[in-house]
């Protein structure tokens, strides 16, 4: 085989160019870096690597409550959005509107410092979070419409003819659909979700980026320490994508 | 079988049906005929208690349709096979027989079988339906609404998203099931079939049953209307 032909044969494959296309970014990286007039110097970081880990951590656990608080009450303004009942509606309407107008910080601050105090609520972290899930639910709320959507009046038709209860239905014939449709776009939201825990510094929450801010005002290292920080958002939210394309293949119709 | 309608009236945005009456005794295979947009779809769908008429009632020997024991009784055959995306053929019957039937899984898979290999596709029942063609789907649709064992089994153009070839198939595989001492009542553009396969014809025009009778009114109309239809079919 000639060069050509084995060039030909390296470009096809998918692999390879995903390869190539990593080793540009790297290239770019190593680039920039190299550029720098003051070389970066990461050891001076060792001496924090559990706070690093513990904001990795608290970041995690964080967006994992978040990602629950908004799939139910995602679901719940969801149901509420599709009943006849024309208020409910109406209620689901508005606060998707709100909420579409809101910035994330500002719906964070408003819940910790505003609605919060005026339920006696004194909990930042708490009321931060709330903000958080009250941010995201109408976004799940979309996915549930249109997962729901792909199932037909005739197949609900067929399920009342042939006498399935609500509960089989959701078992059997429903979730097993909308599950699929579900998957991709609630992993898309929950990338949403962990970049937004960064916002939660405000409130004090000890997640990655609050502690990135403590490191650098101890360090004066804040290059290094927001490379560090970047690369951890990477590190969940990679993978995660991964996951969510294998999902995709997997349980594709 | 007895049918009887009362008096029934639907109403959509429109009137599709208009204060309809009929009383049938001892008929097995009833077609309705007539335009689309006549009340034809509509009136199987109420017979099926699907929806609920804005007057007047239906009863199917001498039950009404919107008893409960009345769903036990009928089959349905949608005009696309509507069989549940992800579940496979041989699924798409036993889940029904197992959940709603309360019948064992042997039983629920056993039976599901049988009527598949009834239609003729024994080789298809582990496929998706979006595996198989329309034709075979649509069959699979007919084994599902056999195998609740209905005593009326109702089909809603259950041919007119196939092409000409998987029609004749899946027409004659409906005439092949004359002999289990079924009932029918379908909705279809193919008159051969009606011809073929009924025994009472209703011809349905602007949501009133104008003739009715047995399938030589097709030949010797009495309406205009039914003159004019069979003019423009074959």
């Amino acid at each position: 085989m000639s060069d050509m032909d084995l060039s030909i044969l390296f470009m096809k494959t998918k692999q390879a160019n995903y390869l190539l296309a990593s080793l540009v970014f790297i290239a770019f990286g190593w680039f920039v870096i190299a550029q720098q007039r003051t070389p970066l110097d990461l050891s001076i970081l060792l001496p924090y690597r559990a706070s690093f880990i513990s904001g990795f951590y608290n970041t995690i656990i964080v967006s994992v409550i978040a990602l629950i608080g908004s799939v139910v009450l995602g679901f719940i303004l969801f149901i509420l959005s599709t009943t006849k009942i024309l208020f409910f509606r109406a209620f689901t309407d508005i606060l998707t509107e709100i909420v579409y107008g809101t910035p994330l910080l500002v719906m964070i601050i408003v819940m910790a410092f505003v609605i919060g105090p005026a339920f006696n609520t004194f909990n930042r972290n708490v009321m931060g979070v709330t903000g958080l899930i009250v941010y995201i639910a109408p976004y799940m709320t979309n996915i549930f419409k249109s997962a729901f959507s792909s199932i037909s009046d005739d197949q609900y038709m067929a399920m009342d003819l042939f006498g399935f209860s609500s509960y089989q239905r959701y078992r059997y014939l429903i979730i097993p659909q909308v599950i699929r449709g579900l998957m991709p776009p609630l992993m898309n939201n929950f990338s949403l979700i962990i970049k937004g825990s960064a916002l939660l510094n405000v409130v004090s929450y000890r997640e990655l980026f609050y502690r990135a801010e403590g490191i650098t005002s101890e360090t004066f290292a804040f290059v290094e320490v927001y490379l560090v920080m970047w690369g951890m958002y990477l590190l969940i939210t990679i993978p995660l994508s991964q996951l969510t394309r294998y999902i995709e293949r997997r349980w594709a119709i | 079988m007895k049918l009887a309608i009362q008096n029934l009236s639907h109403t959509y945005d429109i009137e599709v049906l208009k204060n309809v009456q009929l009383e049938l005794d001892d008929y097995n295979a009833i077609g309705i005929i007539g335009v689309s947009g006549s009340g034809k779809s509509t009136l199987l769908r109420l017979m099926a208690g699907l929806e609920k008429p804005s007057s007047g009632d239906i009863f199917i020997n001498e039950q009404s349709v919107h008893s409960s024991s009345h769903r036990d009784n009928i089959g349905f055959v949608f005009q696309h096979h509507n069989l549940f995306p992800h579940l496979t053929l041989e699924r798409n019957i036993s889940l029904i027989l197992e959940k709603t039937r309360h019948k064992s899984k042997e039983v629920a898979s056993a039976t599901a079988r049988k009527n598949l290999e009834l239609l003729h596709l024994h080789d298809q029942m582990h496929k998706l339906p979006k595996h198989v063609s329309g034709g075979q789907a649509q069959r699979a649709s007919i084994a599902r609404a056999l195998s609740v064992d209905p005593e009326v089994i109702l089909l809603d153009e259950p041919t007119s998203s196939l092409d000409p070839i998987l029609t004749h198939d899946v027409l004659s595989a409906i005439e092949n099931l004359r002999g289990l001492g079924k009932n029918f009542i379908f909705v279809t553009h193919v008159m051969s079939f009606v011809r073929d396969f009924a025994d009472y014809v209703i011809f349905m025009h602007e949501g009133e049953i104008v003739e009715h009778g047995s399938p030589t009114i097709l030949d010797k109309p009495q309406s205009n209307e039914l003159a004019d239809f069979m003019s423009k079919v074959r």
